[in-house]
């Protein structure tokens, strides 16, 4: 009987802590921020692949480092595309508790996996975004999918599939959804002289996906690596 | 005979100084752009990735060898052709004015022959001339920027080429810029055997190449008939290669109309030369 009154105690404190994490979605970006955290530093290689309106490239394989907290480095001499808002700023977004306040939204199911819709506001108006929505995995405690409009860049989507580093909130895939600006250039500068028509591009948003495999995490940077090589 | 009398020629080009005002152009315009490039390409850079630069983060070496060569050539390839004329168009009617094509005449070589020879000898130079080009900006510019992956900047975007993707363009495109070249010093060549002086067949052949790119630059559908026909409209073929992916049919309509031009200005120099009277 005892036994029974405490595994109920327990329950009842277990499901009242998730409840308040649902609830309140700073607890739940905390949280998220505590596994992201995890990984003070991680090398991994990477394939970009670019799939943009007005872009031709092929895929790219190259070394991506990360050291906390906002050290970042694609270490390529190939030419490697990526969005602006790439992959310091949902950190710095989850990491910042003091400049945006988090607003539950609603609760939403990606891919079937049940996820928590999460606003976040910038408290000022000096703040380059304009506002971040995140959808947040509640069970895993990692970021699913998220939409960050800026004044500067405009809005990127980014959608995270998770495999074996789930523990340290890493993805093993980001896929990048970027609006991309109609492309107009002179012809003269293009030296295009004797294309009298240009194709017609329809749309104007494109993707980049980014494969990460290989993970070293936690294993020690230095911080030359991150030094521009003039 | 053949072999000899190009020979001949080649050493006629050899001993004129105006010969190497070409190659001595080609060198400073290179390092002048070599420099400019080396002090300020940044700029060029952000021209090109400015478009993107709201939403796109470009990493990795934009600026180096091998974007250095494409710009040299997309710069140089419209001014090499005045270049080649400055020497081709001075081949028969150079003669013609110093008197020595009644000399040349008298040797026991046909007509068909000297003409023959003087187009393989204005061919060589051309190839010399291409090939100071092409040493210029693609050796020199990798050595002085390094390798790496090729962007090319078109009218409807960009295209990447990854390194080891870039060499066999750059040799293709040089050939077929060599095809181009060689027609106009085939139109110097042939406008040289209608003139007495050197400087007519020039500036005609630079009058026709300014003409003709000025009717193909014209988006003006009054020309659209005769654009695909006008040798100008072929000599930038050579970027044809640095799309993705390659237009064969494209590259091998701009190779037959080149040669198309070469045969049909060949046929009209060797009627006219076989026919010449010679009075100087």
């Amino acid at each position: 009987m005892i036994h029974i009154k405490v595994i109920f105690i327990l329950l009842v404190l277990f499901l009242s802590n998730t409840n308040v994490i649902a609830q309140n979605p700073r607890a739940m970006l905390n949280q998220v921020q505590i596994k992201i955290n995890k990984a003070n530093n991680y090398k991994a290689d990477i394939n970009i692949k670019v799939d943009l309106p007005y872009i031709t490239m092929m895929p790219i394989d190259t070394k991506l480092y990360f050291k906390q907290k906002d050290k970042f480095k694609i270490d390529t001499k190939s030419i490697a595309i990526l969005p602006k808002q790439g992959f310091l700023q949902l950190n710095m977004l989850v990491n910042d508790t003091v400049n945006y306040t988090a607003i539950f939204q609603s609760k939403e199911t990606i891919n079937r996996i049940k996820t928590s819709l999460i606003n976040l506001i910038p408290n000022n108006d000096t703040s380059d975004v304009v506002l971040a929505k995140l959808w947040v995995d509640a069970t895993n405690l990692v970021i699913v999918k998220s939409q960050v409009t800026t004044k500067s860049s405009g809005t990127v989507k980014t959608e995270y599939t998770y495999g074996a580093q789930l523990a340290f909130g890493l993805p093993d895939c980001i896929k990048f959804i970027v609006d991309i600006k109609k492309f107009k250039i002179p012809k003269a500068l293009a030296a295009d002289i004797n294309t009298s028509k240009s194709k017609k591009v329809e749309k104007n948003t494109g993707e980049i996906i980014v494969v990460l495999k290989n993970y070293e995490i936690n294993k020690g940077i230095t911080d030359s690596v991150f030094e521009k090589v003039k | 005979m053949l072999f000899k009398s190009t020979y001949n020629e080649l050493l006629k080009i050899a001993f004129k100084p105006r010969s190497y005002i070409g190659i001595a152009g080609i060198i400073l315009i290179i390092s002048i752009i070599l420099f400019a490039m080396k002090v300020d390409g940044s700029f060029y850079i952000s021209l090109i990735t400015g478009q993107f630069d709201q939403s796109l983060l470009f990493e990795g070496e934009i600026l180096n060898g091998n974007l250095i060569a494409y710009i040299i050539i997309q710069m140089l390839i419209i001014h090499v052709p005045l270049l080649i004329a400055f020497v081709t168009g001075d081949l028969v009617s150079g003669e013609s004015a110093m008197g020595t094509i009644r000399l040349l005449l008298t040797k026991p070589v046909s007509r068909s022959t000297i003409l023959w020879s003087k187009f393989f000898a204005s061919c060589i130079y051309t190839l010399i001339v291409m090939l100071c080009l092409a040493f210029m900006s693609f050796v020199l510019g990798k050595l002085i920027f390094g390798q790496g992956d090729l962007m090319v900047l078109k009218s409807d975007g960009l295209i990447v080429f990854q390194e080891g993707d870039i060499t066999w363009r750059f040799f293709y495109g040089f050939a077929i810029a060599f095809l181009s070249l060689v027609t106009v010093a085939t139109l110097a060549l042939t406008l040289s055997c209608f003139s007495e002086n050197s400087i007519g067949p020039i500036v005609a052949t630079m009058g026709i190449i300014l003409l003709f790119t000025i009717i193909g630059s014209m988006d003006v559908p009054v020309f659209d008939v005769i654009r695909p026909f006008l040798f100008t409209t072929h000599m930038a073929a050579w970027r044809y290669f640095f799309d993705d992916p390659l237009n064969t049919t494209n590259i091998f309509y701009s190779i037959t109309i080149l040669v198309a031009h070469i045969g049909v200005l060949l046929a009209i120099a060797f009627y006219k030369f076989n026919k010449k009277d010679i009075l100087s």
